[in-house]
């Protein structure tokens, strides 16, 4: 098991008391790293906000009109 | 043979409300269907035969009384089993949950039941809605009615096969990443997922509560739109339901689709399909240009985004409504289920508000792009030819199996991040002789517009009708 997969199986346990349930779940855990890269690549690429925006109100904003 | 069971959810309280069948004959009609095939198939998980047979003669009484209570009156229902009805089972699929009993009922099952249906039965169902396939370690898998090794597509496993073996007329089903799309397109029936916020889900088991959706397995999309008009519209028992109005559904659907504007993607949602299922797409896409819709093709936007960010928002949301379960019983799970689950425990906070935050930008920037251009798009809904259980047991099966089964629903799971409705239609068959299926998404609220796409389509073919050859040795 490499560095990556252990630092993730050692955060989970101490944040959440949780170990892996299988031997599936460790596959998986190797997945994060593509996460991680899927946020870098989106760095920059989206502007600051000053207001948090809501999704609802995005939901209205962009509706079919009647 | 065709009879009383092949009949569609709006002919079927037609003709209870005109007196040419009783409830009573609709409901044995759907268990000759039933006690035939599910051994087979195994969409049920519990019924109550006794409690359902003095509900379809009460209804059947009302009738004669005058007293029809609504635009479903006398039509019998089984639904995924993670709607609650007080006091009834509702086992979400799992072992965790075998013996649970609500104490509250779910706003979409009343407000069915006060239209005058009633439930006979809770259907099979992915663990706690989590698999695409129909995998499911307590209640047993549940099999395709076309072709018994294949996957029923999942969450609502027993919702796609029950509608599609003719054991009920309508069933529900919830899409968090592609729950109620996905079995309609393996099963061959309609399936709708309605804009986010559109339906309560009050009384509905969690999983994801910015991407879970409540909405209707059936055979034709008039028959989604007579359930949605019923189901939908604020609840305040759901405070994030929301207030717009509920149109009358079923008259969006007049088989017109002139201007109507089809936008078919070029990245993304064809990357690795099969070539039946993007000849059943191209098929389809004629019979609609034959009603009168033009098709543009482009790249859409933001794809990118709609993954990262969703990814992050269904294993955030669901981690800590298992925690619990995953510290003190993680073996009850099926194994690619806590596998699934598992990782979601690292995920940063700032990631998750990050991908939420992100929301609403994302889709004002996808709905500018994108709906300034078409009215709807069309996709596959699953743009592989279905593959069979075992192929994506990820309990059982080799490393990389997880890949196959992730790519089930790599067609649905951006609408729901971007929170917009979809339907899905059948389209044809592959070479294995299961279903395909035909995804129409539009912009938020346009749940009109889809239906009247699919509806128009389905005036102008016949796979929603095709009986599944499980059923070919019932009388």
């Amino acid at each position: 098991m490499g560095v990556f997969e252990t630092s993730v199986e050692a955060t989970i346990a101490r944040w959440f008391g949780i170990k892996p349930p299988n031997k599936p779940a460790k596959r998986l855990t190797t997945e994060l790293a593509a996460t991680i890269k899927a946020f870098e690549a989106l760095r920059g690429t989206l502007a600051f906000e000053d207001e948090p925006s809501s999704f609802e109100a995005a939901l209205l904003a962009t509706k079919e009109d009647a | 043979m065709a009879g009383l069971a092949d009949i569609t959810l709006i002919q079927a309280a037609d003709m209870v409300a005109s007196g040419n069948a009783t409830s009573l004959e609709l409901l044995h009609a759907c268990w000759a269907n039933l006690d035939a095939v599910n051994p087979q198939v195994n969409a049920i998980i519990w019924q109550e035969r006794e409690q359902a047979e003095a509900a379809a003669n009460a209804a059947d009484e009302a009738v004669q009384n005058k007293q029809r209570r609504g635009p479903l009156h006398g039509v019998p229902m089984a639904h995924k089993d993670m709607y609650y009805q007080a006091g009834k089972l509702s086992t979400c699929g799992s072992a965790l949950r075998k013996d649970f009993r609500p104490s509250v009922t779910a706003t979409v099952i009343q407000r069915m039941a006060d239209a005058g249906a009633y439930t006979f039965a809770g259907l099979n169902m992915a663990e706690f809605a989590q698999n695409p396939t129909g995998h499911n370690k307590t209640f047993g898998d549940c099999h395709n009615p076309w072709n018994l090794p294949y996957i029923t597509g999942g969450s609502s496993s027993g919702s796609g096969a029950s509608v599609a073996a003719r054991f009920n007329y309508m069933a529900l089903g919830s899409d968090t990443g592609g729950s109620i799309r996905l079995p309609a397109s393996a099963c061959g029936v309609t399936g709708l997922k309605p804009t986010q916020t559109r339906v309560s889900r009050y009384g509905v088991m969690p999983l994801s509560f910015s991407h879970d959706n409540v909405g209707p397995l059936a055979r034709t999309a008039r028959d989604c739109a007579r359930v949605l008009t019923v189901i939908a519209g604020h609840d305040p028992l759901d405070p994030t339901s929301s207030h717009e109005p509920v149109p009358r559904y079923e008259s969006f659907i007049d088989g017109d689709l002139r201007g109507v504007r089809i936008g078919v993607p070029t990245n993304v949602f064809l990357d690795g399909a099969d070539e039946p299922v993007v000849a059943a797409m191209e098929a389809a896409l004629l019979v609609l240009t034959g009603r009168g819709a033009t098709v543009s093709r482009f790249e859409l936007p933001l794809m990118d985004a709609v993954a990262a960010y969703g990814g992050i928002v269904s294993r955030v949301e669901a981690a800590p409504i298992h925690a619990e379960w995953m510290r003190s019983d993680p073996q009850a799970y099926g194994a690619h289920i806590s596998a699934r689950m598992y990782p979601g425990y690292a995920i940063p906070a700032a990631y998750y508000v990050e991908a939420l935050s992100r929301r609403g930008p994302v889709l004002k920037a996808f709905a500018a792009e994108v709906f300034g251009k078409v009215d709807v798009l069309v996709t596959p809904t699953i743009r592989t030819c279905l593959p069979t259980l075992e192929e994506t047991d990820i309990d059982h099966g080799p490393p990389g199996t997880e890949h196959k089964f992730m790519a089930i629903s790599a067609n649905t799971r951006p609408f729901n991040y971007l929170g917009l409705p979809a339907i899905s239609t059948p389209c044809g068959f592959d070479p294995n002789g299961c279903p395909i299926g035909l995804q129409i998404v539009g912009r938020p609220f346009a749940e009109g517009r889809i239906l009247k796409v699919a509806g128009a389509y389905q005036s102008d073919t016949n796979w929603h009708w095709t009986r599944p050859p499980v059923l070919a040795a019932v009388a």
